[in-house]
């Protein structure tokens, strides 16, 4: 994966001034916590959608706010306002240090830029761009998406980009900022086939890209790739339901990692227990051909962080090397409390919410053998192309994942294509089961949002073409 | 430890209402030049406490808010929200909408919902207590059901997490077409998510009460035993073979089963032709013992308002009538595209705009209990949780993953994972056999048990 060099932050005007930060850092800590954090953020958003042929709507929003944590040993207490005068975000600072209950008066603070890494050059923020050019993105979408089938009779398609400022101070003495630009054009088709059936398609991209990322990734090969989908699935038969041979296409089946190990792996759950990766490091927990990533420094990834919510920068950790399980994943309080040091994985979905673990892009590493290689070796399985959504359930690893193109395989051929597929598994016993690894390593194309706990951030996920034996598939086909 | 929250700063008397800010924000609209404009605003208060091992773990507490403004000019749609309601913020975003409108299309079905349509109170689910809610309580009464939990059966020892919180919410909305409203609401709840544990295998399992008045909240020692039967429940859950069998869902299950049917009746898919519902109006869809409504003036439910997301007066509408399905749901914008009425189910928050969303979706109570539906079963798995999204309604095809209890000859017999259901929707609402009486309003899409006579189920 490219890496990008270290330079310093550009010095510009802090979101809200330093003198302030310190003051609401004493504030935080001002009944006994041993931490106290300001996370100031500034986000911009723009939308446009088209629906049956007409740009239904453009929308702008803008919203600024502060967070306040102060957190003694395991205990955390949290505060945020919109109200951005001092007397209002002093009052926070007081709500936040309730956590602790003593009167010790702190000793100041004083704050110094961290120097950060830029894994995304974002030149024009997003939220600069003219509205025009992103209703141009969804025109040009649903163009294209009608014109590769007459039978595509319903299009919708969305663009969304945010101009993301962030700034976080901590009692370490820590300041970092950032400027987190992040884009998404999607396109989803309804076909319409013989006798009423419906097939759908979804596809689409972004990252934190600049917006000439668009002229490579055009939207009319985003349309076209969802009109594609929809129409290859017209006149699939049920999915056979039971344990087979799948293989999965490169790209966003990373969701299976994501789901089968990338949660069971954040360090709240294991901290706490409830994971069913807790102690078992330097263990065995997945084939040898299974090498997991999570790495917050792949270039323009959608997942991909300079600093995370807490200040600290994103990193690569090798999560699975050869099978065996090497780390998990720490934001600050669940590194603190454990002896370990953060990961860079600290994340919130906004100033309105506290940091917990997460994940930024998760991938698997490349095997050797072609996908051709690995196709031809299954006599009788599923080949699933494309994926909707999956969930996890942390501690009896049981997760799911949705397939929304997928075809029977037939003596190493590629045949009909099924619907109403979906795979369910216990995660590590999937990951022993992965029996091929394909070369053909690939991030998706930009369009992960992960849940937990009430809030969603952007994620990467990937995968080479991957074979995995004896999965549940649930269907209702014989 | 002590208590240590105070409770949040009371509203402040010299802020402007809600419903000023709306009206200032109409009257900047035109003047930027929309030929009409509607405001939306909401200010909430959150407070919540989670607890572990005896221990405070987080303390969290704010107040928030923020305006969305909605303007057509020439029939062009424009919005814009934010959170700054200075008299500068408020002329920014006016002048934004307008100026985005431009880039839309001329769209004939751009209105504001108008005269009779239009509610305006009564206020709203609202209970004083909860505004009122002694900050002690919460941990109290966290720990009081993270103590009870511990207490049910040696092998849950571990917790994810017991918390308890409230939740109080005033909103306005203005229009240029004469909506004009205020309304309130609030809500308390309390959940606990233990883990047990045996023989290298861990379950989890949560229980939670979410309700509007404090008063009918439930027990916390009592919802802090049933998380932690229904997580040692699940100890030993292993994998059945594939096979047809009947699927009885739990309420909360049945629940989400119906919030995935929800978008099949939605007005706006229907019209497009993309819901499996579309062409069969006044058919017979599901079975008999089958009433599905949409009431937003349900009593205590926390569906409940006044009106909805763009001011129109809240109703019931019956969905489906014994097993006759007699009605989709829309809001002004689809009703008029559709040539029907709006059914008051614009929902919204203040940055997004309207769209059409469910208010208190209720499925009719039966008349046997839940026991009496699992003794009558032969063979079957009680769906006790669910993993992934599940329905598709523009297929109508239904495939969800599912953990449970097998049952043999009525008796409940071993604990099930790592299995799907799967079917088309329309057989599945065909073959509900049982319609169970314990139906709970504790969300806001609501069922009480239902059985399925036969779907697919795979697993080994």
């Amino acid at each position: 994966m490219p890496k990008a060099v270290q330079k310093p932050a550009a010095v510009r005007a802090p979101l809200l001034p330093l003198p302030l930060i310190e003051k609401l850092l004493s504030a935080a800590m001002s009944r006994g916590a041993e931490f106290g954090e300001v996370y100031v953020e500034r986000a911009t958003t723009t939308a446009v959608s088209l629906d049956e042929g007409k740009v239904r709507s453009a929308q702008v929003g803008a919203v600024t706010g502060v967070g306040v944590r102060a957190i003694r040993g395991a205990q955390v207490g949290y505060a945020y306002s919109d109200d951005l005068d001092e007397a209002a975000l002093l009052r926070t600072a007081q709500t936040a240090a309730l956590i602790a209950e003593g009167n010790r008066a702190p000793g100041p603070v004083s704050l110094s830029r961290t120097p950060l890494p830029t894994y995304y050059q974002v030149k024009q923020p997003l939220s600069g761009i003219d509205v025009a050019r992103k209703i141009e993105l969804v025109r040009e979408a649903n163009a294209a998406a009608r014109a590769h089938d007459r039978r595509i009779k319903q299009v919708m398609a969305g663009y969304a980009d945010q101009t993301r400022e962030i700034l976080v101070a901590n009692t370490l003495g820590h300041l970092a900022e950032d400027r987190q630009d992040l884009c998404r054009l999607g396109v989803s088709c309804v076909a319409f086939g013989k006798g009423g059936e419906r097939r759908t398609g979804f596809y689409g991209g972004g990252g934190r890209v600049d917006f000439r990322f668009f002229e490579d990734f055009s939207p009319a090969q985003v349309g076209r790739e969802a009109a594609r989908q929809a129409i290859a699935t017209l006149g699939a038969i049920p999915a056979p339901a039971g344990p087979q041979t799948v293989v999965l296409a490169p790209g966003w089946s990373g969701i299976l990692l994501h789901e089968a190990v990338g949660h069971g792996l954040e360090a709240d759950f294991i901290r706490k227990g409830t994971s069913l990766f807790a102690g078992k490091l330097g263990e065995k927990v997945a084939s040898e051909l299974v090498t997991v990533i999570d790495d917050g420094t792949v270039a323009g990834g959608r997942g991909s962080l300079n600093v995370d919510d807490e200040g600290n920068p994103g990193e690569r950790k090798v999560l699975i090397e050869k099978g065996v399980l090497k780390g998990y994943l720490y934001d600050h309080l669940n590194a603190k409390l454990t002896g370990q040091r953060s990961t860079g994985s600290g994340r919130r979905q906004s100033f309105r919410h506290a940091p917990m673990p997460r994940m930024t892009n998760t991938y698997l590493a490349p095997g050797d053998q072609t996908p051709e290689e690995i196709l031809r070796g299954v006599p009788k399985g599923l080949y699933c192309r494309q994926f909707g959504g999956g969930q996890v359930d942390i501690s009896n690893g049981n997760f799911v994942f949705e397939i929304s193109e997928a075809y029977l395989i037939e003596e190493g051929e590629i045949t009909r294509p099924v619907k109403g597929a979906m795979l369910i598994g216990v995660g590590p016993e999937a990951l022993k089961n992965v029996s091929a690894v394909g070369s053909d390593v690939s991030l998706d194309p930009g369009l992960g949002t992960c849940g937990k706990d009430g809030q969603t951030v952007p994620v990467g996920v990937g995968l080479p073409t991957v074979r995995i034996d004896n999965v549940t598939v649930g269907g209702t086909g014989a | 430890m002590q208590a240590q929250v105070t409770p949040a700063r009371r509203r402040n008397e010299r802020e402007a209402s809600l419903l000023d800010i709306c009206e200032q924000l109409v009257k900047l609209a035109s003047k930027a030049g929309a030929s009409d404009s509607e405001a939306y605003a909401e200010r909430t208060r959150e407070s919540s406490v989670k607890v572990r091992d005896g221990n405070v773990e987080e303390l969290q507490q704010a107040t928030s808010k923020g305006v969305g403004l909605r303007v057509f000019t020439a029939g062009r749609l424009g919005f814009a929200y934010g959170t700054d309601f200075s008299k500068d913020g408020l002329r920014g975003l006016a002048e934004s909408a307008v100026s985005l409108a431009k880039g839309a299309a001329k769209d004939q079905f751009n209105e504001l919902p108008r005269g009779r349509q239009l509610g305006r109170g009564p206020e709203g689910e609202y209970d004083p207590a909860i505004e009122d809610i002694d900050p002690a309580w919460k941990l109290r009464a966290a720990h009081a059901a993270e103590r009870a939990a511990a207490q049910v059966d040696a092998r849950v020892r571990k917790f994810d997490a017991t918390g308890a919180g409230d939740f109080l919410a005033r909103s306005a909305i203005a229009s240029s077409r004469g909506a004009s409203g205020e309304s309130r609401a609030s809500y308390a709840y309390l959940y606990c998510s233990p883990v047990a544990e045996a023989d290298g295998q861990l379950q989890t399992a949560s229980w939670a009460d979410t309700r509007r008045r404090l008063s009918e909240l439930q027990a916390p020692d009592e919802v802090g035993r049933i998380a932690a039967r229904r997580a040692a429940r699940m100890l030993g859950a292993r994998k059945v073979k594939t096979q047809k069998a009947a699927i009885i869902f739990e309420p909360q299950q049945a629940g989400g089963f119906l919030a995935g049917l929800s978008g099949a009746v939605n007005g706006d898919l229907v019209h497009k032709k993309s819901s499996f519902l579309a062409k069969l109006l006044g058919k017979r869809i599901a079975s008999q013992q089958v009433t599905l409504v949409d009431d937003a003036t349900l009593a205590g439910g926390l569906g409940t308002r006044p009106f909805d997301g763009e001011g129109v007066v809240s109703q019931r509408t019956v969905v489906i009538d014994r097993g006759v399905l007699e009605s989709f749901l829309y809001d002004t914008y689809t009703a008029r595209k559709a040539g029907a009425r709006s059914t008051g189910n614009a929902v919204r928050g203040w940055s997004s705009l309207p769209h059409i969303g469910t208010s208190n979706f209720v499925l009719d109570r039966g008349g046997v209990s839940a026991e009496e539906i699992v003794r009558g079963t032969k063979r079957g798995l009680l769906v006790t949780a669910m993993l992934g999204s599940g329905a598709n309604v523009v297929t109508g095809e239904y495939s969800r993953g599912a953990n449970g209890l097998w049952i043999e000859d009525g008796q409940i017999a071993h604990a099930v994972q790592e299995v799907t259901v799967s079917g088309s929707l329309l057989d599945l609402l065909q073959a509900i056999d049982a319609v169970g009486n314990d139906l709970d309003l504790r969300s806001s899409t609501a069922s009480p048990t239902l059985r399925i006579a036969e779907a697919v189920i795979s697993g080994s």
